[in-house]
């Protein structure tokens, strides 16, 4: 106990209470994956929350540099795994526009059906996987449920459940099976339902509200500051979103489709009348917000698919093959950057007219919205950790790559 | 029982014998729940979640789950960490479980037959169970870890503090019996389900829930299970502990969900008495013959035990349903919500029982005072001992 | 075989726990260990307060001191112990001094208990009924409370009956004004708390 002099008499301080250095992670239920968060604590307000990265290292993009722009494509996968196909996509489309090479319309119809549905299955998992930090059990089995489903979809277009490699450079693999669009179209048919029940389970319940409204406020200005992108920029208002908004050989897939950017404009968000309201407590940029972009995008995402499912059927031509392995790829660098679930994702192919890339560079979209922890953190309980970091919604393989 | 037994053999024979079969008894009655129960949990938290539980161990539905799952528990290592301090960490489980098993000696289950029946069986229940703290926080200190004790004192907190809007909750229903004596609440309520006081009036009814939310956080079970907290501090005050030691604590977590539906239903909803006197409309009371007395109290105590079952499946399918409280929020909820509510209820019941003092509706049953007559009542209603006067002096003798 | 006296058995196992874990409390080195062997203790004199028949004043103790007042032991305890296991060590002085006290105090308390005469005759009935009688031990307390005299229910003296009253809800309730006053008073006399420090921007 420290005693001052603070006027004419001796005033004795409180107790000073010690500071705790708190491990969280890296093996730990509410991290998504290998993160290691070291928090020093006074009680249980947290003074500073540090990042440790770097458990899933798995030397991406030094292995870019020794196989071939075609053989790349199963790493990508790995970057983010719950999103494989937006992942292929980047990559593809980098080394395509390297190329010169551009895919046939229904290509792209097929690219995008295949990309938005992953969207919708990396969405279930955060947002739902956000549920169960809190506390939320029910909604994770529910959402993994319809999630099944959609990986079912993949598993008979690709083989694969997780790590697809399906989009890649030139095309897809392989053209859809017979009745993959009579199956896509009766599983967006029951799936708003499921959305409702989750709404009811977690975006409307008092408990998750109390839980998230008000943490983590992210102002937009910090946001573009911290190269936040994806939900967790539109989360605090920015109306930007790359399927609009960016490279126009990433945009052309999306030409003519008509969607919404899921961004609060002027207190409201667009069709605002068809999805529980926002309560009085959330406060634009905080978590909850962040969780209603997602959940408010999966509903966007079924509209781009009917859409897409329809001009797919109505395209004519091939979908395009893949390129010959060992295709050369041209003098030059192209950085190309696509909106992927969790952000903007960035892939630079620096050729050299070899097969072989002399360079491969991977802008991850989660790496830059977890830098943002430390400053979210700062002030909060222990128990709003799981809330804040949840809601960036990370995925270590490709902060790590 | 005793008395008995004791023409037979010595009485202290018989004495140490009925005593230990009573015990016997609520242990077997505390064990059997806790197996049927992690069954039920499992079962219930399935199919809320869309699949299907347990389905290999017994038969299709899985119900040699908890044998299974204790002798898996039974063969564990069993694991003291270098840390920790042996003594205490052996010995917390134990304390966990030794207090939530003898609260079980006040409850009744039916008509006499209880334990040991106390004058104030209330005040002995809520006593008892309040010691349940010690076994967590020693659990917690003796781990030798941060995160274990960070759990055992939040856990330490949230219990301590949820006693006081549990006590006044239950206060409302002693308010309206007049007796803390359960077996005497439980009389009380005999006839049909209108005479639960939990219909009793209003201010009782809403007091239920405010006790229903006490007990579901003094039990540690979600929305307010923070301090088993999964994905934030791994598992709280039991990160350490493996085994059959986790084994007693998850026995007492389970046994405290039966104590407080067990106290749920003898003072809210009737006890022993259904919704519809069956034992009255069968004739079955002591006065036909001691066995249609002994099956009437049969009945009693399944229907007790049904109720508290109903009761505990509640509460399981709570914990599935809702996210997890913040420990301040939890704090919040108990100072800010449940004790300014119980309080206001506490006042609107005894204004009640001021202004309607025999009841509303369907009153067979005198309120008041309890049925057993002691010589001090007798004396004031005879009109020899004098009350306070209003300003009276006093004088001593 | 003898007639075993459980009231008697239980009576001295209590007792020998109240006194053997009191005697651990002092002669321990370990601050936890001694709180915890302070529970055990009060918790036997609980326990021995129920073999009295007095439910209502065992229930007390346990909820007041052990479910209190420990509580709030355990956790000064367990909060301000700086190392993981604290040893308190008294010099020999010290229990020279403590000796002497606790005795000479222990000789008077026997003394007095002693010298009491219906204490060492026959105290137990022994009964061929085990069956309790249910005795309401919280009746009186209620009715005190409400200003009668329960302690004067045998006064035959009718002219002393008239205004024969007491006082004790009144009691109870200003005791808690006061304690209401006080919590308050110390609140408002605390100690403003130090700002907190800034974050350092060390490399953690």
């Amino acid at each position: 106990m420290a005693i001052e002099k603070i006027g004419r008499n001796p005033v004795e301080q409180d107790v000073y209470t010690d500071e705790m250095l708190l491990n969280m992670g890296p093996q730990h239920p509410s991290t998504h994956g290998v993160l290691r968060l070291l928090l020093r604590t006074d009680g249980e307000i947290v003074l500073e929350a540090t990042p440790h990265i770097g458990y899933l290292h798995r030397c991406a993009e030094k292995i870019g540099e020794k196989v071939t722009a075609r053989q790349f494509i199963p790493y990508t996968d790995r970057l983010d795994y719950l999103a494989s196909m937006n992942m292929n996509l980047g990559w593809a489309l980098a080394v395509e526009k390297l190329l010169g090479l551009e895919v046939s319309k229904k290509t792209q119809h097929l690219r995008v059906i295949m990309c938005e549905l992953n969207r919708i299955a990396s969405h279930l998992v955060a947002a739902c996987t956000y549920g169960l930090d809190l506390g939320s059990f029910t909604p994770f089995v529910w959402a993994f449920r319809e999630r099944e489903k959609i990986v079912n979809l993949f598993e008979s277009v690709c083989g694969a459940r997780l790590t697809y490699s399906y989009l890649t450079v030139g095309g897809v693999t392989a053209d859809l099976p017979n009745g993959w669009l009579g199956e896509c179209e009766g599983f967006l048919d029951q799936f708003n339902r499921s959305v409702d029940e989750l709404h009811a389970l977690l975006t409307s319940n008092a408990i998750f509200i109390r839980r998230t409204a008000g943490i983590g406020v992210l102002s937009p200005e910090m946001a573009i500051a911290y190269g936040c992108t994806g939900p967790v920029l539109r989360g605090s208002g920015v109306d930007w979103d790359l399927r609009r908004d960016g490279d126009p050989w990433y945009t052309q897939m999306y030409d003519g489709y008509e969607f919404d950017i899921i961004a609060e404009t002027n207190g409201r968000y667009p069709n605002y009348q068809d999805y529980p309201p926002i309560p009085s407590v959330a406060v634009l940029g905080d978590c909850w917000h962040r969780f209603y972009v997602r959940m408010l995008e999966v509903m966007q995402s079924i509209r781009i698919i009917r859409q897409a499912m329809d001009r797919y059927s109505s395209a004519d031509g091939e979908v395009g093959g893949p390129v010959k392995i060992k295709e050369k790829l041209a003098k030059g660098q192209v950085y190309l950057e696509t909106e992927a679930p969790k952000g903007q994702m960035g892939f630079m192919v620096v050729g050299n007219g070899t097969a072989i890339p002399w360079r491969t560079r991977i802008r991850s979209s989660s790496f830059c919205n977890l830098s943002v922890t430390s400053e979210l953190c700062r002030g909060c309980l222990i128990g709003d950790m799981p809330a804040v970091v949840g809601s960036l919604d990370i995925v270590l393989g490709e902060i790590d790559r | 029982m005793a008395e008995y037994l004791s023409q037979y053999i010595p009485y202290w024979i018989a004495y140490a014998l009925i005593g230990l079969i009573q015990a016997g008894l609520l242990l077997a009655l505390m064990l059997v729940t806790v197996a049927v129960f992690t069954w039920v949990e499992r079962k219930v938290s399935a199919r809320i979640q869309d699949r299907l539980g347990p389905t290999r161990r017994g038969g299709r539905f899985g119900w040699l789950q908890p044998p299974a799952d204790g002798i898996k528990l039974l063969l564990k290592e069993d694991l003291v960490p270098k840390n920790a301090d042996a003594f205490f960490f052996r010995i917390a489980p134990y304390i966990c479980f030794c207090t939530t098993l003898c609260v079980f000696m006040a409850i009744p289950f039916a008509d006499g037959w209880v334990a040991e029946r106390l004058n104030t069986g209330i005040f002995f229940v809520l006593a008892i169970a309040g010691l349940g703290v010690f076994g967590v926080v020693m659990a917690g200190y003796s781990s030798g870890s941060k995160w274990s004790l960070f759990g055992a004192m939040r856990e330490a907190t949230q219990v301590i503090s949820y006693e006081v809007p549990m006590a006044m909750a239950l206060v409302v229903p002693v308010m309206v019996a007049g007796t803390m004596d359960l077996v005497t609440i439980g009389n009380m309520q005999a006839g049909w389900f209108t005479n639960w006081f939990i219909f009793h009036d209003p201010f009782t009814f809403i007091v239920f829930w405010v006790y229903f939310t006490c007990a579901v956080a003094s039990t540690n079970r979600a929305p307010f299970d923070l301090p088993e907290a999964e994905s934030e501090l791994v598992a709280g005050f039991m990160t350490e502990y493996s085994g059959f030691r986790w084994a007693i604590f998850f026995m007492a977590e389970y046994g405290s969900m039966l104590v407080v539906s067990c106290l749920a239903v003898i003072l809210f909803f009737g006890a022993w008495n259904g919704p519809i006197p069956v034992t009255q409309f069968l004739g079955l009371t002591n006065d036909l013959h001691p066995i249609a007395g002994f099956a009437a109290n049969l009945l009693g105590l399944a229907n007790c035990l049904i109720k508290a079952c109903i009761c505990m499946t509640v509460i399981v399918w709570v914990r599935w349903s809702l996210p997890r409280l913040r420990i301040d929020q939890v704090m919040a909820t108990c100072w800010k919500y449940c004790v300014p509510l119980a309080a206001a209820m506490l006042l609107g019941a005894m204004l009640w029982s001021y202004a309607f003092p025999a009841g509303l509706l369907f009153r067979n049953q005198a309120f008041g005072y309890a049925s057993e007559k002691s010589d001090v009542m007798s004396d004031i209603k005879n009109g020899k001992v004098a009350r306070a006067e209003k300003g009276g002096r006093q004088t001593w003798k | 075989m003898e007639m075993i006296n459980w009231h008697t058995c239980f009576f001295l196992l209590f007792a020998l726990i109240s006194c053997g874990f009191a005697i651990a409390i002092v002669a321990s080195s370990n601050v936890v260990r001694m709180a915890f062997y302070l529970i055990i203790t009060l918790g036997s004199v609980a326990g021995l307060f129920f073999l009295a028949g007095a439910d209502f004043i065992g229930a007390v103790q346990l909820m007041v001191y052990v479910g209190g007042t420990l509580v709030l032991l355990v956790f000064g305890v367990m909060l301000t112990a700086r190392s993981p296991f604290v040893s308190m060590r008294t010099g020999g002085s010290q229990w020279i001094l403590a000796t002497i006290v606790g005795g000479s105090l222990l000789v008077i308390l026997l003394q007095a208990a002693f010298s009491v005469e219906n204490w060492s005759g026959e105290r137990i009935v022994q009964t061929t009924s085990a069956q309790q009688q249910i005795s309401p031990t919280s009746t009186k307390i209620g009715l005190s409370l409400i200003g009668l005299r329960v302690d004067q229910l045998e006064q035959q003296d009718e002219t002393l009956r008239a205004g024969m009253s007491g006082y004790l809800l009144v009691f109870e309730i200003i005791s808690v004004h006061l304690l209401v006053v006080l919590v308050g008073a110390a609140y408002l006399a605390r100690a403003k708390r130090r700002p907190l420090k800034e974050p350092s921007n060390s490399k953690l």
